[in-house]
């Protein structure tokens, strides 16, 4: 049994190993942390297993040897609705995380299932409007977005629990110049409020600018580039 | 000589939109050209890929003005099974475009559709693998290649209906490095062969590979002149 | 040995009209073995043996019910008043689970046939090939859309929810999110195949050639005879209650 060191960490992987059976790769012996009010990125090339990674930080699937700490609790005896309250996950395909009629209704979803009041409901919801400038789009639907749209509408959702860290899995996919311009500053700011940051990508001329440690996915580990 | 494509004063609406996509567009483009397109999400450049390729409007219904020739011949006035043998597209899903569990099937598929002679076919299947390197994967399961081989699969089933016109639709949007380079080096490749390609992209580093640049902004298509806004 | 698709479908067809018509257990079962033996011999994949433990726990709760719902025969286990197990309830349950046994383990034989090839053999069959295409897009795409499921489950609850902890009705309603999403991917996919394949001249001409070739050989003719004769001979012992 290990025993988690004191402040070592928002997330941390503990020897961490994993593989899919009939799969390519497979993660060995995988040790890190990621600290809040830090921007991590991971890269790699297609198939060396950033997005397993991802999701192993986010407790969606569990190692098969070591340990994955989320706020110091091993991931396997947290449930993903605990892990939500505590991270926001942004999907390669954000079409997968949107799943209400209306953009309005998207962003609430969470607030409304956990018996906020309607007041509060609308006032959150408003901000988050006004912040990822979807105050035009409140009601349209979500699946009728461009890709643009739907990945700040899929972050607006996330972010109106107020995570404390965040993990993207391929944020600038189909995002064209303008727009990661703008992604890079949402981000900037939820750092300087001390959210942590992992992004996963292989968007280099993006992790270049933005990210302050860069590790590379590769042979089944991860390493400081 | 006709030009393999010649795009005469295109304009598009969806139905029930009531805004013009595309507004009087012109493109003309020699053969043995690559031709790049650039633009900002929503600015129309696969709506112009649609119109290109025939798409619009043979399986998308809308208003549409102008002309799109292919070798001199309207899009609206061939069929698409016709088109196909002029011109052939990858868009940039690899999953909605591979639907066979065999690579040779996935080539085979559109010479079948011909009612081409079993031979033929053979033929074309080993010319369309050496063409693109992928002879080594005959027999694999496409779902288990890399993205870049993938979208090398999408091609090689496109090619061996030999078209001479090929329209690249985001086709290294979910690419790594290494699978755009390969297949950068692959339109190259083609250009060599004597195709006209078209190309729409809006990553600056895929652009190097480009005769000519031209950016679609608000529907109207400009030249390019290096920045977005 | 690598038979003709149609030949294995042949095989399939004989083995589940058997599984539907059949209502005795002994003779089921006899039908199920020698399902399990074509399998191992044809294409030693197990994989089925893991999923069919499942069925255990399914067999009991239908042949409680039966024997609750309509108990025939000699009782078997009583709670108070209450009749729990009848030897008919358990005869029933039996032929269930033999039943499906039956059909998935008969299934498992077109594992090894490749979509193209099962496609191919519906042609020769004079199905039409858009339909014969049509079945073998819905195979590949209907596991996707499982997982696409899966995932949407998993951010809703990554959205901060725990569904265990809410009530009934409320989770029905969270449930009920799984479906748009899915649906619409559904429309776009199916948008994007059928663009896709039409621009590879897919219907060109009412027919189309293949490249594919399919020749019943010597062993696809004893396979077929051999199962359509079991076909026939369990019928008839079933039928004049020879058995």
């Amino acid at each position: 049994m290990m025993v988690p060191l004191a402040n070592s960490g928002f997330l941390e992987l503990i020897e961490v190993a994993f593989s899919y059976p009939g799969n390519e790769f497979s993660l060995q012996g995988i040790n890190q942390h990621f600290q809040q009010g830090e921007f991590t990125a991971i890269i790699g090339a297609n198939g060396t297993g950033k997005t397993t990674l991802g999701k192993l930080l986010a407790g969606i699937i569990k190692p098969e040897q070591g340990q994955v700490l989320i706020a110091g609790r091993d991931s396997r005896e947290i449930s993903l609705g605990q892990v939500g309250k505590l991270i926001g996950y942004l999907f390669q395909q954000p079409d997968r995380q949107l799943f209400t009629p209306t953009v309005r209704e998207e962003i609430g979803f969470a607030l409304e299932f956990n018996g906020s009041s309607p007041e509060v409901i609308k006032k959150k919801v408003n901000d988050m409007l006004d912040i990822f400038s979807l105050a035009d789009l409140a009601g349209a639907a979500p699946y009728q977005l461009s890709a643009g749209e739907k990945q700040r509408l899929a972050l607006a959702a996330l972010l109106v629990n107020q995570p404390q860290f965040l993990i993207l899995d391929e944020p600038t996919t189909g995002l064209d110049p303008v727009r990661k311009q703008k992604l890079a500053e949402v981000l900037k700011e939820l750092q300087g409020k001390g959210i942590g940051l992992v992004v996963i990508s292989h968007d280099l001329s993006f992790i270049r600018s933005n990210a302050d440690r860069v590790l590379v996915m590769a042979g089944g580990g991860l390493i400081a580039a | 000589m006709t030009l393999p494509i010649m795009v005469k004063d295109l304009s598009f609406r969806y139905q029930g939109s009531k805004k013009e996509i595309l507004t009087g567009i012109n493109i003309t483009v020699n053969q043995g050209e690559i031709l790049a397109i650039v633009g900002l999400s929503g600015s129309g450049k696969s709506t112009l890929c649609y119109c290109i390729s025939g798409i619009i409007p043979h399986i998308y219904q809308g208003e549409l003005s102008g002309e799109v020739l292919l070798k001199g011949s309207s899009t609206r006035s061939l069929s698409l099974p016709r088109i196909a043998t002029q011109l052939g597209i990858v868009f940039q899903n690899p999953e909605t475009q591979l639907f066979f569990p065999i690579v040779e099937d996935e080539i085979a598929f559109g010479p079948e559709n011909l009612c081409l002679a079993r031979e033929e076919i053979g033929q074309r299947l080993a010319q369309v693998l050496e063409l693109t390197g992928m002879e080594r994967q005959r027999y694999s399961n496409p779902q288990l290649l890399s993205g870049g081989q993938k979208q090398l699969i999408a091609l090689s089933s496109v090619l061996s209906l030999q078209p001479d016109i090929l329209v690249f639709d985001e086709v290294m949007a979910q690419l790594d490095p290494a699978g755009k380079e390969l297949i950068k080096n692959m339109i190259l490749n083609l250009k060599e062969q004597g195709k006209t390609v078209i190309m729409i992209d809006h990553d600056c580093d895929n652009l190097v590979i480009a005769d000519k640049v031209k950016i679609l902004k608000q529907g109207r298509l400009l030249d390019f002149d290096g920045t977005f806004s | 040995m690598q038979l003709d698709p149609r030949t294995k479908l042949i095989m399939v067809f004989s083995l589940s009209t058997l599984a539907v018509f059949v209502q005795d257990n002994r003779l089921l079962l006899l039908v199920l073995i020698v399902s399990v033996l074509l399998v191992a011999y044809f294409t030693a994949d197990f994989r089925f043996v893991k999923k069919a433990r499942k069925f255990i726990i399914l067999f009991l709760g239908i042949a409680i019910i039966q024997s609750i719902f309509a108990p025939e025969g000699e009782v078997l286990f009583k709670l108070g008043d209450l009749t729990l197990l009848t030897a008919g309830g358990l005869q029933k349950g039996i032929r269930v689970i033999l039943r499906m046994l039956i059909i998935i383990v008969s299934a498992v034989i077109m594992t090894g046939s490749s979509a193209r090839e099962i496609v191919q053999g519906l042609i020769r069959w004079k199905v039409p090939f858009e339909i014969a295409f049509m079945v073998s897009l819905a195979t590949r795409f209907l596991p996707i859309l499982g997982e696409e499921a899966r995932d949407v489950y998993i951010a809703i609850q990554l959205r901060g929810i725990e569904p265990e902890k809410l009530p009934l009705k409320q989770r029905i309603k969270l449930y009920s999110y799984l479906l748009m999403p899915v649906l619409t991917g559904v429309i776009v996919k199916a948008r994007e195949l059928s663009t896709s394949m039409e621009m590879r001249a897919f219907r060109a001409y009412p027919r189309r050639t293949s490249y594919l070739r399919l020749e019943f050989k010597q062993q696809d003719y004893i396979v077929i005879i051999l199962s359509l004769s079991f076909l026939m001979v369990i019928l008839l012992l079933y039928l004049l209650n020879i058995w």
